[in-house]
Parts: C-alpha cells; structure tokens; sequence
C-alpha cells in the first residue's frame, strides 16, 4: 500500500479528463439553456421540491441565469485549466446548486458530476497543460501521484458496478422490465426497429445491461481487454442515446471512462491537441514530480478514504427501509438506479378544515407537468407538496387546513393501487430519513439486490 | 499476458454474444408458455395511427360538418324569419349537432389541439350576462377565452332555450324586442364563428395533418400516439368525469351540488343524451371501432393487447380490465333519468355515483394505459422513474 501511494503516472490522463469534462459540463450547460429549461423548470414553476436538509436552495429568478453562466464559465475555465482552484470550486458550488432547486430534475448523472467536480477540487488536474501552469500561476509537473488518477477510475467503478448490482432484482433479469415496456415504443427506428417487438431483445439487453455495468470496469482496467472494452462503452451508451430520452449521460460516460487509457494514450492526445491548437511545447514538459508533503498527503488521501467509505455504504441505506424499495423509494436516489423503473402515478389532493371548507387540488395550478409526474410516485415529494397546499389554502382563509391524498400508483407493470393511505393528514406528516408509515404496502415482491 | 487471457476470452465472448443475440432475436418469435402472448404486428404504430385518422376521425368529423351545416342552414332560417316552425327546425338542427359534436371534441389533437377546437364550442355554462352585453356591443370579440362561455352550443342552447317560458316568449325576443336586429346578429356570429374554426380544423387535418399525423410514429412528447393519448385522457378526465358529472355534483369541490353547471342547460333533457354519446364515443375510440362500419381496427386496445399489457399479479388483461371499468360506467349512466339537472336536484347520489365509477376508468387510462404504452408526458431528460 505505501509502495502504491508513492507510485507516480504521467499527469496526462488528469490533464485531459480536466478538458473533456469541462467542456462536457459546458456543453450541458449550453443544452439545457438552449432548451429554454432554466425558464421552464427553474424560473416558471411556483413551487420546487427542495432536498432534505437542503431547504435553503431555491432558485434565484431571473438570476437563475446568472447562476447558469457561472457554472457554464468556471466550466470552460476548468477544461483550459485558468484559475484552476478557483474555477472548480465554482464549477462544483454553481452545478450543486443548480441541481438542489428541485427535485423533480433529479438525474444520476447530475449527481456522478457534482461528485467528479467535488474531486477535482483536490486533484492536481491543473499542473499540467493548461493555462495556470503555462503562466506559472501553479508550479508545472509531468508526473503525479498514481492515487490521484485512480480516485476517478475508483468513483467510475462504483458507478458502474453499482448500477449493475441494482439491476440484478427479479423484474430486471426475469422479466425483463421495465425494458419489455419501453422497447416497443421504439420500434419504429429504421433498421434495428423491429427487433424491439420480441420479449427476446428486452432480456438480452436486460441480461447484457447488467452484465456490462457489472464487468465493464474491470475489463476497462486491463489493458489487452480495453481496446474493446472501449469499444463496448460507446456501443452501449450510443444505444441508449437512441432507445431512452436520457440525455448527457451517454456522452459523459463516454469520455470520462477514457480516465482508463494509459499515459501514452493520453500523451498522444495532447500532442495531437498542442499540434491543432498551435500550443507552444512549453506547455508539457518540465519533467518534475508532484510530490505533496507528508502531511498533505494524510490529509487528502484520508478525505479520499472517508468519500469512498462514504460512497460505497451510501447506496445500501434501503436495506435499514422495512418497505420495497422501488415502492416507497426510500433510499432510492443518489445510488445509481437507473433505468430502473416504469413508473407512474395519479394523485388527487384534498384540501379541507375545520370548517368544513373542501378543495380538491389541480395540481396544473401548482405544478409542471414534469413535477407532477415526479411527485406522483414519490413519498417525499407527494408530502412536500402538502405542506405547501396546506400553507397555501391557510393564506386563501382555511382554517388549519388537512390535506389528504388520493393516489394510485403503477410499477414495471402491474396494475396501479393506492399508494398513500387516503385517511392520514399530511399537512401533519414531516419528512425525515424515517420509515413513512402512511406509505400503503406493495403487496408484491421484487427479489434481489 | 497469459494469466490475463481468460478475461480477454471472457470479454469477447460478451460482447460476440451481444452482437449474435441482437442479430438473431428476430428469428424466434415468442415461444413462452404466456397466455397472452404479445402480437408484434399489432404493434405498428403506423397502422393504428392509419386506422384512427382514416376511419374514425375525419369520418368522425365528416359527419359533425354535416350535422353543422344543417345547422347553419335552419338558423339561418330562423334569422331570416324567426316563427314557431324555423325555431323548432333550428332547436332539433342545434341537438343533432350537439350530440354529434360529442363524438369528435375526444380528438384533441393536431389542429383541433392547436385552434383550441373545444373552447368554440362547448364550454359551459354559458355566461348569459355576457352574451347580452355582447349582443348590446355587437363587436365584442369572440377569439379571447373570456368570450368562450359566450359562443358555441351552450350560448345557442341560451339563446333559442333560455330567453323565456314558452316559445311565444322566445320568440318575441327576435320579433318585436328592440334589440331584436341585434340578437339576430348576434345569433349570425356565434354560428359563423363554429362555422369558421370548425372549417379550418377539418381543412388543415384534410390538406396537411393527416400525413403529418399518421407518419409521427414516435412516441415522444410531439408524437401522434403520445398526443393523442394525452389529448384522450384528458378529455375523459376533465371534460366528461368532471364536466359533464363533477362539478355539476359537487363530487369535485365543496361537496356543495351546482345543478346550474349541467351541459344543455336550458334544453335540460338533452344532458344525459350528450354524456352518454360521449361515453360512448370514448369508448368506441379506445377499441378501434371504425366509424363507418363498426368494426373493430387498429386501436388503443389492439396495441395495448400487442403489446401484452396486463395485471402482471391477475394476469388480467389491460384491455379487458379497462373495457369492465367502461361497462361499470356505463351500468351508473344508465340508471340516471335525462335531465341530469333534476338528478343533481333530486337524485344527486347517482350523479356522483357516476362521478366516482369514472375516476376509478381515468386512473386506469391515465396511469395503467399510458403507462404500459410508455408515452413521454414531459420533454425532460429522464433516466428512469
């Protein structure tokens, strides 16, 4: 282990995962604009879905897009390493925020980037071919601690591993769902349209999905197998660029698991990169070590230690839920499930009081479509949005007002039922990281992980 | 090397075998033991789009332009010689048109979608007070949504039902009453105005939507089957659970009954006709029932029963578990008598049996049905609900 720590790697493969995942994030940043969603989920919506513990992130207004620019700046600083530190505590701050708004936006790979910039606060990626070393704003080193690129590696394993431990339930791998269901909506693509009929192409592709997720990092991590292991990367993402409507994601994970190439490798992209941008040769070179002092190293490598604890625990916390996990979804977010679930939801609000004054609640008077879907099939979100129905019929002259909720909720399938138990009050019902009981039972099962 | 070759072996024999498996899948068609096996040919979205658009929408809307144009045709008649016998004519024309109007305000989509369609012509109650400001102004526009309660069939039901006890008393109004010139003008312009946002809707969907319709086979947030599954759903929803039977019972809010908010108002006895044309209109539309000859095609119920879609815990099909749902409706309609005004008055426990029996068909359709066809709602990136 202290013969690993000591081990040193050409800064290359840091250096150029710092430029294509600051421009990934800048050109996110520049989709999600252009799509006029900053207005649509961010500035138009009257109410948002805060994070636990996170209440006091809302959206700024019309400075939401001052918010945007800053992320979608210290991006491209970042990717030409320019006030590095700086850059990327902003970049990591700036895209934190954003996605803590709301919840109704909540993607995985929203939360893997937050997780990347928050690495890279520590990671040495700006001491070599960029613009802070070239001005001598930081020192310029050619070589750096093994661990620093490896950290990264690390984070993609647990991504993808996790991803594939979570698909490994019954109604992934037996019956093929949710894939089954959503496969046939594509068979009007040209060519390959057709197969998507067949029960046959959902398991195979539920059965490789996991098998891929499983396994990918490791044969990325050898090198006679990486070629086409690479090759298995882009097939896979580029497919679901085609099947699912699930935007940046593919392409992140296609360039970041080019963290897994070797020095060479990425020395020869930056060769190819000082040659088409007429870079002058100083920017790589100067043949020095990074080497952190003992004490730094302590410090940075029991951080690193505490994260990845942090990581690989974090995921498991539905196993301390009584509930099914993909009922209740209680411990559901921030663990790599993805492509999980077909799941949908209808649900009724009742306003009433002491009164006996009574509403029944459109929630298109209150919510985006997106939200509403959202908050369908989510405790959390369905009893967020109580207590503002509650606040909000109070100031409409509601005398302590009881919120009550009428849901039928469907999953991979089955036939919807209530949800929520109709008769509990949820203006009185709090949030926590506890067990809901007001959650109604599943009455299936799905096995697995 | 050679300690690392079995996962060389085994990675090639992965990713060779997912080459072959989605290459060859195609050869073996469903040999499961599944009782209702899915049916790929009737998963082609282009055939049940085809289907919908050929046979039953612009049939369906080919038949409202008649029913309209007689319309037309027996009020101006009345306009041009307001007596017992134009206004009789004018009043069976209006429910003709009326219940046939039921059997096409479901499709909301394309061009009736993008015209707003339903605002011209059957939002209600009509606001009476409104319509007689406008007929006083005689230029009140009538393309702002503060004017939809003032055109369409319930300001008509208003205007040759509602002006008075008995038809003399009626007729009076557009004889020998000052504003009678006024009234017939504005009779005029209510008409025309259908006339004129009905044709364009029609026009578009004949010159250029139907290709348009029939060829978005996705099923995306733009495309025809998530529109027009939304649009249906919707309609359901909102316009016949709650339109036609929640708010008028107060199922919706309150508890508190508005026997004022029925459709046909001032007809009364027409009111249970049109729910139930409508009811069964829906219901028609989610089995494919071809306009013209009543036979079942391409559909919600033939893609959803393509599809497999059943009760994975029953075992039950989707489509007949829906269809039960119908029929159960149905059952409650059927035991209401036809002025659905009179019911809220008097019997306003059927009314909100109907109300309930409905909510239970909208989740199915909302939730099981959209849901088995994995129609996108919103345009947002989504990586799993």
């Amino acid at each position: 282990m202290g013969r690993y720590l000591r081990t040193y790697t050409s800064a290359a493969p840091l250096s150029v995962f710092r430029i294509a995942f600051g421009l990934m994030i800048f050109g996110s940043v520049v989709r999600f604009w252009s799509k006029g969603w900053i207005d649509d989920f961010y500035i138009k919506p009257s109410f948002f879905f805060p994070y636990y513990g996170f209440e006091f992130i809302k959206p700024l207004g019309e400075y939401t897009y001052l918010l945007f620019v800053a992320c979608g700046l210290s991006a491209l600083l970042v990717a030409v390493g320019w006030f590095y530190r700086t850059a990327s505590v902003l970049l990591f701050l700036s895209f934190t925020y954003i996605e803590l708004m709301d919840k109704s936006t909540y993607l995985n790979h929203y939360y893997f980037v937050s997780l990347v910039a928050f690495l890279l606060l520590f990671l040495p990626a700006n001491v070599y071919f960029s613009v802070d070393a070239h001005q001598n704003r930081t020192d310029s080193y050619d070589q750096i601690p093994r661990w620093t690129i490896d950290s990264l590696r690390l984070l993609m394993g647990i991504v993808y591993v996790y991803a594939g431990l979570a698909k490994l339930n019954s109604d992934w791998l037996l019956e093929a769902l949710p894939l089954r269901i959503w496969l046939p909506g594509r068979n009007d693509l040209p060519i390959i349209g057709f197969l998507f009929n067949y029960r046959e192409t959902a398991f195979t592709f539920s059965w490789l999905g996991a098998l891929y997720d499983l396994s990918i990092p490791f044969f990325l991590l050898n090198r006679f197998t990486r070629p086409f292991a690479y090759v298995a990367v882009v097939v896979f993402h580029v497919l679901t660029v085609i099947l699912f409507p699930i935007g940046m994601f593919p392409y992140i994970m296609i360039v970041a698991a080019l963290i897994f190439f070797s020095a060479g490798f990425h020395q020869r992209i930056i060769a190819v990169l000082s040659r088409l941008l007429r870079l002058p040769a100083a920017l790589v070179g100067s043949g020095k070590k990074k080497v952190y002092s003992g004490r730094q190293a302590r410090l940075l490598l029991s951080g690193l230690a505490v994260f990845f604890v942090v990581q690989l625990l974090f995921p498991f916390r539905y196993a301390l839920y009584p509930n099914e996990l993909f009922w209740s979804e209680e411990g559901y977010r921030f663990s790599w499930r993805v492509m999980l679930m077909e799941k949908m939801g209808h649900v009724q609000f009742k306003v009433v009081d002491e009164k006996g004054q009574q509403i029944m609640v459109n929630n298109e008077d209150h919510l985006t479509r997106l939200q509403e879907k959202m908050m369908a099939t989510q405790p959390d979100m369905l009893v967020q949005f109580a207590h503002y129905l509650r606040d909000y019929y109070a100031r409409q002259g509601f005398q302590k007002p009881e919120v009550y909720v009428d849901t039928y909720v469907s999953l991979n399938g089955r036939l919807g039922k209530p949800y929520i138990d109709p008769t509990v009050n949820l203006a009185q019902e709090t949030d926590s990281f506890t067990p809901k009981k007001w959650i109604l039972p599943f009455g299936d099962e799905i096995k697995g992980l | 090397m050679a300690h690392l070759s079995w996962k060389t072996v085994g990675f090639l024999v992965v990713f060779v075998s997912f080459i072959w498996a989605c290459s060859t899948s195609k050869d073996t068609p469903d040999p499961g033991p599944d009782p209702n096996p899915a049916k790929p040919e009737g998963t082609d979205r282009k055939a049940m789009l085809t289907h919908l658009a050929d046979n039953i929408i612009l049939p369906s809307y080919a038949n409202f332009k008649g029913k309209l144009d007689a319309m037309m045709t027996k009020s101006e008649a009345f306009a041009a010689k307001p007596d017992k016998t134009t206004l009789t004519d004018f009043r069976q024309a209006w429910v003709d048109a009326y219940t046939e109007w039921q059997k096409v305000e479901l499709f909301d989509v394309g061009p009736a979608e993008a015209q707003t369609l339903r605002y011209f012509f059957n939002i209600y109650p009509a606001n009476a007070t409104g319509i007689e400001e406008n007929i006083v102004s005689g230029t009140a526009q009538l393309d702002v949504p503060a004017s939809y309660p003032k055109q369409g069939f319930p300001a008509l039901d208003y205007l040759i039902n509602g002006l008075g006890e008995s038809d003399e008393a009626i007729l009076v109004r557009y004889t020998t009453a000052a504003d009678a010139a006024k009234r017939i003008a504005y009779l005029k312009r209510v008409t025309t105005q259908m006339k004129t946002v009905f044709t364009a809707v029609q026009t578009e969907w004949t010159t250029t939507y139907r290709d348009k319709f029939v060829n978005a086979t996705g099923i995306d947030v733009n495309s025809s089957t998530s529109k027009l599954v939304n649009g249906y759903v919707l309609h359901y929803e909102r316009y016949i659970r709650s339109g036609k039977f929640g708010i008028p019972s107060g199922a919706m809010a309150n508890g508190t009954p508005a026997a004022d908010k029925v459709e046909a108002f001032y007809k009364k006895d027409l009111s249970l006709t049109l729910a139930k044309t409508a009811h069964q209109a829906a219901i028609d539309f989610f089995n494919g029932k071809d306009v013209k000859t009543g036979q079942e095609g391409p559909g919600f119920k033939s893609y959803l029963n393509a599809l497999g879609a059943k009760d994975s815990q029953s075992g039950k099909s989707l489509v007949d578990v829906i269809n039960a749902q119908f029929e159960a409706s149905k059952a409650k309609l059927n035991t209401l008598k036809p002025s659905l005004y009179d019911e809220v008055k008097t019997n306003n426990a059927a009314m909100v049996a109907v109300y309930t029996e409905m909510q239970k068909a909208v989740r199915m359709l909302k939730v099981d049905m959209t849901s088995a066809m994995s129609i996108t709602i919103t345009y947002a990136d989504n990586d799993g609900d």
